[in-house]
């Protein structure tokens, strides 16, 4: 608790960074880890382990795509890509996002 | 659910991503990640225990992950396999109407091969479930059972006398309750629905108070019958049948208390039974009619009749648990004390008892026979259209065996290619039940039309969900049967053998080729028992039509009428009525001959009874002579042709105060004074010595309850001697019997403009009536049998073609080789007959064993008639020879250079 408090991910967020980080293009898991944590200077406090449900789940709904590829380890990695649906979806989220960020922030500087 | 995600065809396998198990995949996606963490940690520099534990720690919960990774991966891929499967189907059922469209003659046979089966299979399913299946609308029915007076042999269900009956009530231990039920006749006279209507006669049945109870049946409005209502003294009441009270008085729930007109003197209705109660609902004994309504009795007061007095049916609930055989114990205990108390009147030489008999099996008695016969028919129909359709799938296979040869080769595993098969005979079958369910439908109204008398409930029959449940059932069974054996047949092709033959040579293999053989041999069989049944039927029909029933009712109208005794009150009366309304009829416009008569042969109503002949008394302990009666009018054996033997017919001066006098038949004349001249024999019909009547004349023997049913001896006694009210005219006329009805109504109703006219028939159409159900069974069971030949040759032929067809190389080279037209016609003809005669034999084997189902139904026919069976192995050995002659003359015209080119 004394050092600086990361922010916690709201419900839902986690899955727009996952959508955002794969619109760059293809990456396995540990890549969209890396990247998150690269672009965000490690503010985000965001357990590894949970990108994974939340890519199967995405999966499933059909917003990406996986495949097993080669990695540059040289092992057999599951790279995931964006599909059509996962794009839009991606909008979709982008300007929810920009919406409640502003009405939030409106609200606030009101106080 | 997510939906429209995209499967691409053939995807799935490419990227190997769901061959591995998702449990190993998942487990190797989060090593990579942990191991990939770990080196960036110790590039970083930390050392290897260090960075392992810190990878870890940055990953959190991994077993909680993995295990979510696993639940969703799971659900994904079984997903996918039936997307995978959906697809796959959608795609077989796209190619398979490609390719039925692209064959239409193959795709038009095979549907009304399907559609035949699948309609006949469920039309008569539907009569079935209606007659047989359906449950009566009462409570528990298997309690239900009736009690008849059983002499074993002669007479098996002879009525109860009230006074039987009410010490059966008072000593029966087995029943929770028994009621008694005897017929009436009612005229309905005054109001209706719609102000005035016709006078009308309907049949009603006086019942015990508990009747219903018994029963186990509710009213739709007001009440049953309570104990008050039985008594005597107690006001008049009456419960209206649905059918009734819809007709007549517009369904009116206002009947309810108020009191309408029966019999000239009003009664009170108090319930109306809801729709499907209307017992007897078929003929139940001599409880031949359904109810119209239904009037409360108790029949204590006849309990000091004669025992022998014996009118009444006689319902009973046993006890629950306890069974129709302890009920049957009960009552041969208490028929043991009836013989006890009244030895005069029972005895065990007569081999009498009181005998329960489960309702059901009463109502639906021998339908079940003919409904178990024609499913069995038509079951084997559907068999042999279910092999016709597999020959012409696998004719169709070696045509295509290529095609398949070359999906196989590119990669469709066995399984796959079964699959694609079984859904071209699934489509088929679709198309064939909705062709036949639309058949089905047209057939079960032209049934029900045709014969709604003598099947019980036919008129109950309909399309319902268990009916169509059934059609379903037998459809999926059907494009199993016809599928899954071409489809496993054809899927075994090696295709590196298929593709290197020549399109011309393609021939199937031996295996395949016996198949067929034996499809054909199956049908063949089959066809033989169902003609066998059908030609039994045929012969059992036509002998009951050459019957002499002892008189000739050509031109023959008849009619009842049921004279109300308020009005018609003294014998006197009702004669003066009887003899006015003979001569008037008699003299009506197109009526040559009249009389009246009771009961009228055919008509389903009876009277019999036991009398003594003077001088020669019956031994104690034996049976009094028993015999069927009827009274008759002067001019009754005229109208209907019945040949006066000996003596002569009644005149009107055979009337109340003169010498009473009888006319007997010719059997009961034989028995009883054998060698000698039966007139002036004096017989008593009342059982009292000092009243005895002469016989005056001696008339052929008639079939009263149908041209199959030889009857009991006869006796006839004059209507002027023995008023009664109910009654039937004949009239007979030169030309045909329905032209005099107008004119026979027209008498009556000018001579008393109150008397309803009832049940107007001609002669022939109750004779037919009698024989219905086995003009019917037999009219089914000749298409069904018909269908099966036409089949069973079509068969055939399709066998010997394809075997012409396939082996025309073989063919040409004998025919260049000098064997000659007659060698070729010969070898082909050869080869069919093989298969037509192990059908054949096959088949007399299968109906040999089979007889046992018909026998109960033929009359003076046995169930082996070798007459039947040889006609039937002529005729389709016959037919079979046509279907390989055609075939076979083809061959003998094939041009050899051709052929062997081709080749």
């Amino acid at each position: 608790m004394a050092n600086q408090t990361p922010l916690s991910l709201l419900q839902g967020t986690l899955d727009a960074l996952i959508l955002k980080t794969l619109s760059w293009g293809p990456r396995h898991g540990y890549a969209i880890a890396r990247w998150l944590e690269e672009t965000t200077h490690d503010a985000l406090r965001i357990e590894e382990g949970s990108l994974y449900p939340a890519l199967y789940r995405m999966q499933q709904k059909g917003w990406i795509t996986a495949e097993w590829g080669m990695s540059e380890l040289g092992r057999r990695a599951k790279i995931y890509s964006l599909t059509r649906r996962g794009r839009e979806q991606l909008r979709l989220e982008t300007s929810q996002w920009s919406h409640f960020a502003s009405v939030v922030s409106k609200v606030l500087q009101t106080a | 659910m997510p939906r429209g995600r995209r499967v691409r065809p053939g995807s799935f396998r490419l990227g190997g991503l769901w061959s591995a198990p998702v449990d190993q995949e998942v487990d190797e996606e989060l090593a990579f990640h942990l191991e990939a963490r770990r080196r960036r940690l110790i590039e970083q520099g930390m050392e290897q225990e260090a960075a392992h534990a810190e990878a870890l720690r940055r990953f959190g919960d991994l077993e909680r992950v993995r295990g979510q990774c696993r639940t969703i991966g799971q659900r994904m891929e079984a997903e996918m396999h039936r997307a995978e499967l959906r697809f796959e189907l959608r795609q077989d059922a796209g190619y398979a109407l490609r390719m039925l469209r692209r064959s239409p003659l193959f795709t038009v046979v095979a549907l009304l091969t399907l559609a035949i089966g699948i309609g006949a299979n469920t039309a008569i399913f539907s009569v079935v479930h209606a007659v047989l299946l359906r449950a009566l609308p009462y409570r528990a029915v298997g309690e239900l059972v009736m009690i008849w007076n059983n002499y074993d042999g002669s007479l098996d269900h002879a009525a109860i006398a009230p006074a039987e009956f009410a010490d059966l009530q008072e000593r029966q231990k087995a029943f929770t309750a028994i009621s008694a039920i005897s017929r009436q006749q009612t005229n309905l006279t005054g109001e209706c629905g719609s102000g005035t209507c016709e006078p009308e006669r309907v049949t009603s049945y006086a019942v015990s108070p508990n009747f219903f109870d018994v029963l186990g049946a509710r009213p739709l409005l007001g009440r049953t019958f309570v104990a008050e209502d039985g008594r005597e003294g107690a006001e008049r009441v009456a419960i209206l049948s649905h059918a009734l009270w819809a007709r007549r008085f517009g369904a009116d729930s206002s009947i309810i208390g108020r009191a309408i007109e029966m019999n000239g003197r009003p009664r009170t209705v108090v319930g109306v039974m809801p729709p499907p109660v209307r017992f007897p609902d078929a003929p139940v004994g001599f409880l031949t009619e359904r109810a119209g309504l239904w009037l409360p009795y108790s029949w204590e007061q006849s309990r000091a009749e004669s025992r022998g007095n014996q009118y009444l049916g006689v319902l009973a609930r046993v006890r629950p648990g306890s069974g129709v055989a302890r009920a049957q114990q009960d009552l041969d205990a208490i028929a043991a004390g009836f013989r006890t108390e009244h030895p005069d009147r029972y005895s065990e030489d007569m081999r009498w008892r009181i005998l329960a008999v489960p309702l059901v099996e009463q109502m639906l008695g021998d339908a079940r026979a003919t409904l178990i016969l024609l499913l069995a028919a038509v079951g084997m129909v559907l068999l042999i259209a279910c092999a016709n359709v597999a020959n012409l799938m696998l004719a169709r296979g070696t045509v295509r065996r290529k095609e398949l040869a070359i999906r196989a080769a590119l990669g469709a595993g066995r399984g796959r290619i079964v699959r694609q098969l079984l859904t071209e005979s699934a489509v088929l079958t679709a198309g064939g039940s909705a062709l036949g369910v639309l058949l089905a439908s047209v057939g079960i109204r032209a049934l029900a039309r045709l014969d709604a008398a003598n099947i019980p409930r036919l008129d109950d029959v309909r399309l319902d969900g268990t009916v169509l449940a059934f059609s379903l059932a037998i459809a999926v069974l059907t494009a199993v049967l016809f599928g899954l054996a071409p489809a496993l047949q054809q899927s075994r092709a090696d295709s590196h053998l298929v593709m290197k033959e020549t399109s011309r040579s393609a021939s199937d293999t031996r295996g395949g080729r016996r198949f067929r053989a034996s499809l054909a041999v199956v049908e063949i069989a089959l066809a033989l028992v169902v003609l066998v049944g059908a030609g039994l039927l045929v012969r059992s029909f036509a002998r009951l039509q050459r019957v002499d029933t002892g008189f000739d009712g050509t031109g023959v109208m008849s009619f009842q009428l049921a004279l109300p005794r308020a009005r018609y009150d003294s014998a006197a009366k009702i004669t003066a009525f009887y003899e006015q309304l003979r001569a008037r009829v008699a003299a009506a416009h197109g009526v040559q001959e009249a009389g009246l008569v009771y009961p009228l042969p055919m008509s389903g109503d009876g009277w019999s009874g036991s009398f003594e002949v003077e001088g020669q008394p019956v031994p104690p302990g034996q049976p009094e002579p028993h015999a069927e009666y009827a009274v008759v009018m002067p001019g009754y054996f005229r109208t209907m042709r019945i040949p006066l033997r000996m003596g002569r017919d009644f005149t009107s001066q055979d009337a109340d105060g003169a010498p009473k006098v009888v006319i007997v038949d010719e059997e009961l004349a034989r028995r009883h004074w054998p060698g000698e001249s039966a007139i002036g024999k004096r017989i008593s019909v009342t059982g009292r010595d000092d009243d005895l009547v002469t016989v005056i004349g001696v008339v052929a023997h008639v079939h009263r309850d149908g041209p199959q049913l030889s009857g009991e001896p006869q006796l006839y006694l004059p209507l002027l001697q023995n008023a009664q009210t109910m009654v039937y005219v004949v009239a007979r006329g030169p030309g045909s019997a329905a032209s005099l009805a107008p004119a026979l109504r027209r008498e009556v109703r000018q001579l008393d403009p109150d008397l309803p006219v009832s049940r107007m028939q001609s002669m022939p159409h109750l004779v037919a009536r009698a024989v219905a159900r086995q003009r019917l069974s037999m009219l089914l069971l000749v298409a069904f049998g018909a269908t099966a030949l036409l089949l069973a040759a079509l068969g055939l032929y399709g066998v010997m073609a394809i075997a012409v067809a396939q082996r025309e190389s073989e063919i040409g080279i004998r025919l260049a080789l000098g064997g000659g037209p007659a060698h070729v016609l010969r070898v082909v003809v050869r080869d069919g007959m093989k298969i037509a005669l192990a059908g054949l034999g096959l088949g007399l084997l299968v109906a040999l064993s089979l007889s046992r189902l018909v026998s109960g139904l033929l009359f003076e026919v046995g169930a082996t008639d070798p007459l039947t069976y040889g006609a039937i192995f002529v005729t389709l050995l016959f037919v079979a020879l046509v279907a390989c002659y055609i075939p076979a003359r083809r061959a003998t015209r094939i041009d050899p250079v051709e052929a062997m080119r081709a080749s």
